[in-house]
């Protein structure tokens, strides 16, 4: 099966971060270094594919903080199912987020 | 806990958001809001650390990309943006020719947008005063034009109290005042104004109110409005300053109001206003020593005021029968000269400033037929690729599309680097106008010249997007691709014609720009060897006025210009010293009065002697460097009771003793004032400018009057030659002057040579901006034609190698070559002299000693531009002569 994206650094990056808990906008921006420009369309783009899933968090959360409720994204079954090659051809990078459990600690590692 | 203030950039984000497709809008607007919300608490938690701020602003700002992002993913791959974004590419494939037509199209639209701020700001926009349409300036003439008369007291009340048709009119002066300011005197623009002043122009007061008409009556308490800049400066912006006093001249002022910031007429340079009183009982009729201005009432116009003003001033001897100025206003021929207000304040400056917008213009026709050529040889290079598209289906549309897209791209490039181009420009220009440019203060870029370089921008994109268009439609390439072959020679052959009719246009438009710079240069030349009439190395001339106030007395008065000169005298470094009430071209104007001459007694008929009289001290013609032709010039003693001298120009010699010696003669100022001697003859000097023809002058000691009430003159500039730099002398200048009296200051100091140099200004400004866009038109040009020749030459190789191997010599090829590009840079040329020629009468008015058509400038221009060309043809032609027979023959 073709992948559903192309697997350039910066894709490997938030797929990573994501994969690792860092599941906000600007979270992810901060977790990968990446310029902040360029975060937001490959979210876009791999919401479209089906790669990720765009939720809104819990009312009753944004509410407690008196504040808007923010979108967060988390990979889909496809999405888990291409993380494997990803962190294989960056093994890098999962290195990177190695010991740095973002907020949800999500162990999407295999 | 008060609650978290609000995060930066909300505002922005809901302003990009027109741009995600409404679909997706809200949701898109509540993720970036939320996520810039939660960030912003936690910036705030952690006590704002450095920088920080900034970080989460600048993060903010990207957004933008997300939203267009969006935007594109929603549009049809084969859309509008996909083109763009192609276009975008393929340029970038190419960054040498996009970088020539971004750099040439940025230098046209940024040079246009430049000048055309300033026509706007100076011409275009309305004046910054309430319904401006209705504001008029009033002035008069006498003499048929010859004696340029602006507005009298008596006239003022006549046309106040007697016309249907003004809603409002007032009087103004400029003048400069001395001000007291802890201590220290300061000389400051001001203006005497009448109380309606302000009415007119429709403005009130910031703070405190506008002269009441009471205090426009003679005998009036001193009253003072000021500037929005002196309050800043001078008081802090304390808003109590109404009611405190200042010392202006010497008089205790009280301080009525303050005006808004801006406010000025006719400029803004004006620190304070004072009340002009007239005293409407005895209000001179025929002393035109004040401007005016005037509010039309509703639905009338200049010409209703023009004609309604005539008659009243046919009627002044109903009014004044006792009076005999309306008889001697009959015989000037006194008429009004009304003109809309924005007209009188831009003067003559409007002919400057259009062959400015169209010598840019020009520069940018240019610049877009240059690009045109380099888009005509790009679409030869891309036949293949658009013939493609066709054959698979792309319609006439798509293949326009993507012409244009690269047109469109090119010119949104070249026009954002041309804005930022224009702002430095301007800034430049603005600081370097010599002239006095009005209104100079209201230019800015704004809207309307933001809307001018997108209305630019389009046009040039459709200009040369279209010659590829006009080249390759759609229907040839379909013709071409059948054919079987993308590189038929006959259509490089059609090509090079539209490319050769490209270039003949920018030759002959280059061609206006260099003989419209040739002409300039010329009157440069001429003007700069007027000889002005006296010496202007060394000389350091500044103003100094006493107020009455200050020095009632006459010899006090006298008495401190004697002194100061004296004291002067004994520098070291001094030459000589003099006073004068007015310098040659330093631009405070020379009254212009009736004179009687003993030996011509006017008739009843005759029109008064009119000249220029000037007032000197001793040695200023000494120190100006202006020697007698006849007998002396005026020395210490001269205008004392037994000592009556004057000295005259040589025009006024020449006028009224044209065979005999006017030493002698005896002349007075009016019938009621004694005889004065002339005791010499001087060279005519320019006062007014180089360019006119210097007038009749009659220069007087500078204490007039009878014995026993003589009339010091108040104001004068001081004249000192001194054997350094004259600059350097301002300090001992200061210092003798403060030391004599330090309430009085030492004003507008300059050095004669900067005066004279200032008197060519607008001249040698014209000319180094016709010059440079000549020089950028020459070489856009000389880039057209060489490369029009050297892809001729690519071209035809294969020919040329036939040629050689055939037997043509190497000079014979390269004359062939060097004769296309001759015959292009001849037909240019001899366009662009019928096109100067249908020009010439534009510029006549700005050139000075040279006809719009010298045939001297038309040739000797003619002759450098096609030589020029033979020169960038030689390269090409000489690539073409070295061409290898055998290699050639093979390269096919």
């Amino acid at each position: 099966m073709g992948r559903l994206f192309s697997l350039t650094y910066p894709t490997a990056a938030v797929l990573i971060a994501i994969a690792h808990g860092h599941r906000y906008g600007f979270d992810i921006m901060d977790a990968t270094g990446l310029p902040d420009g360029t975060v937001y369309p490959i979210l876009r783009r791999l919401e479209r594919r089906g790669v990720l899933e765009g939720r809104w968090e819990a009312e009753a959360t944004a509410k407690r903080e008196q504040r808007p409720q923010r979108r967060y994204y988390a990979l889909t079954e496809v999405g888990e199912a291409s993380l494997a090659e990803v962190v294989e051809r960056f093994p890098t990078l999962s290195r990177l987020f190695a010991g740095d459990p973002g907020e949800a600690g999500d162990p999407g590692l295999a | 806990m008060n609650a978290p203030s609000q995060p930066p950039g909300l505002g922005f984000i809901e302003a990009v958001s027109a741009i995600v497709p409404p679909r997706r809008r809200d949701a898109w607007r509540k993720e970036w809001e939320a996520e810039v919300t939660y960030a912003w608490r936690g910036i705030l938690e952690r006590g704002r650390p450095a920088g920080s701020v900034i970080r989460l602003r600048l993060r903010v700002l990207t957004c933008l990309i997300d939203a267009l992002w969006e935007r594109k993913e929603t549009m049809k791959m084969t859309g509008l943006f996909n083109d763009l974004r192609f276009a975008v590419r393929s340029l970038a494939r190419h960054p040498s020719f996009a970088f020539i037509a971004v750099l040439t199209l940025a230098l046209g639209i940024g040079a246009n947008t430049a000048v055309f701020t300033l026509v706007d700001g100076v011409m275009l926009s309305p004046l910054p005063y309430d319904e401006p349409e209705q504001l008029v300036s009033l002035e008069h003439q006498g003499r048929d034009g010859r004696d340029a008369l602006p507005m009298s007291q008596g006239l003022y009340v006549v046309y106040r109290d007697r016309s249907s048709v003004l809603d409002a009119v007032a009087l103004h002066a400029l003048t400069a005042v001395n001000l007291m300011r802890n201590g220290e005197p300061e000389r400051i623009a001001a203006q005497w104004v009448t109380p309606s002043f302000f009415g007119v122009l429709g403005v009130d007061a910031l703070l405190g109110r506008t002269f009441t008409e009471d205090e426009g009556a003679p005998g009036a308490e001193p009253t003072v409005i000021l500037s929005h800049g002196l309050w800043e400066t001078g008081f802090a912006r304390d808003p109590s300053v109404i009611g405190q006093t200042l010392d202006v001249n010497g008089t205790t002022r009280t301080i009525v109001g303050v005006m808004p910031t801006d406010f000025g007429f006719p400029d803004r340079q004006m620190r304070l206003w004072l009340p002009f009183a007239v005293d409407e009982a005895q209000a001179p009729l025929a002393a035109f020593g004040s401007e005016g201005i005037a509010r039309l009432s509703e639905g009338t116009t200049p010409a209703s005021l023009d004609a309604e003003l005539q008659s009243l001033i046919g009627r002044l001897e109903e009014w004044y029968p006792d009076s005999g100025a309306p008889a001697f206003l009959r015989e000037v021929n006194l008429r009004p000269v009304v003109r809309p207000l924005k007209a009188a304040v831009v003067g003559d400056l409007d002919r400057t400033l259009w062959v400015l917008l169209g010598t840019v213009g020009l520069v940018l026709l240019i610049a877009c037929a240059n690009v045109a050529n380099l888009l005509l040889v790009r679409a030869e290079s891309r036949q293949r690729e658009l013939a493609l598209r066709v054959a698979v289906g792309a319609g006439r549309s798509q293949v326009i599309r993507s012409f244009m897209s690269e047109s469109v791209v090119l010119a949104t490039v070249g026009a954002a680097a041309g804005l930022a181009i224009a702002s430095v420009a301007l800034r430049l220009a603005i600081a370097q106008v010599p002239m006095n440019l009005p209104r100079i203060d209201e230019i800015g870029l704004d809207l309307r010249v933001l809307s001018f370089t997108l209305g630019v921008t389009v046009v040039c994109a459709a200009f040369f997007g279209l010659f590829p268009l006009v080249r390759f439609g759609v229907d040839d390439l379909a013709s071409r691709l059948r054919d079987g072959g993308a590189r038929g020679s006959t259509g490089g052959r059609d090509t090079n014609k539209i490319r050769g009719g490209l270039v003949v246009a920018q030759m002959a438009l280059a061609l206006v720009l260099l003989i419209g710079s040739g002409l300039m240069l010329r009157s440069f030349q001429a003007l700069r060897a007027v000889d002005p009439g006296f010496d202007s190395e060394g000389v350091l001339t500044a103003r100094i006025t006493i107020p009455t106030a200050e020095m009632d007395g006459w010899q006090e008065t006298a008495g401190f210009f004697r002194a100061l000169r004296d004291r002067l005298e004994g520098q070291a470094g001094v030459e000589s010293v003099g006073m004068a009430l007015s310098t040659p071209l330093a631009g405070n104007g020379v009254p212009y009065y009736s004179t009687e001459l003993e030996d011509h007694p006017r008739a009843e008929s005759e029109l008064p002697v009119f000249a220029r009289q000037n007032q000197v001290e001793a040695g200023f013609f000494e120190a100006m460097g202006i020697e007698p032709l006849e007998g002396r010039t005026i020395q210490r003693g001269d205008g004392a009771e037994e000592m009556r001298a004057v000295v005259v120009s040589q025009r006024f010699a020449e006028l009224w003793w044209p065979d005999a010696s006017p030493i002698g003669r005896r002349i007075r100022q009016g019938p009621q004032d004694e005889w004065w001697q002339v005791v010499g003859v001087v060279p005519d000097a320019h006062y007014l400018s180089l360019e006119e023809v210097p007038e009749e002058m009659i220069y007087w000691p500078a204490t007039l009057g009878t014995a026993d009430e003589p009339q010091p003159t108040r104001s004068m500039d001081v004249v000192v030659r001194t054997s350094g730099d004259p600059l350097d002398f301002l300090p001992v200048l200061r210092r003798e002057a403060q030391s004599l009296n330090s309430r009085i200051p030492v004003s507008n100091p300059r050095a004669l040579t900067d005066i004279v140099s200032a008197a060519t200004s607008r001249t040698s400004f014209t000319m180094s901006l016709l010059g440079t866009a000549s020089g950028i038109a020459l070489l856009l040009g000389l880039v057209g034609i060489y490369g029009v020749i050297s892809y001729i030459v690519s071209q035809r190789t294969r020919e040329i190698g036939v040629r050689m191997a055939l037997g043509a010599s190497a000079g014979s090829v390269r004359n062939m070559v060097v004769r296309q590009g001759l015959l292009l840079a001849v037909g240019g040329v001899v366009l662009g002299l019928v096109a100067s020629g249908a020009l010439s009468s534009v510029v006549s008015s700005l050139l000075y000693g040279v006809s719009a058509t010298d045939p001297l400038t038309y040739a000797s221009v003619s002759v450098l531009l096609v030589a020029i060309s033979v020169v960038a043809c030689w390269i090409p032609a000489a690539r073409a002569a070295g061409v290898d027979p055998s290699r050639a023959l093979r390269s096919e």
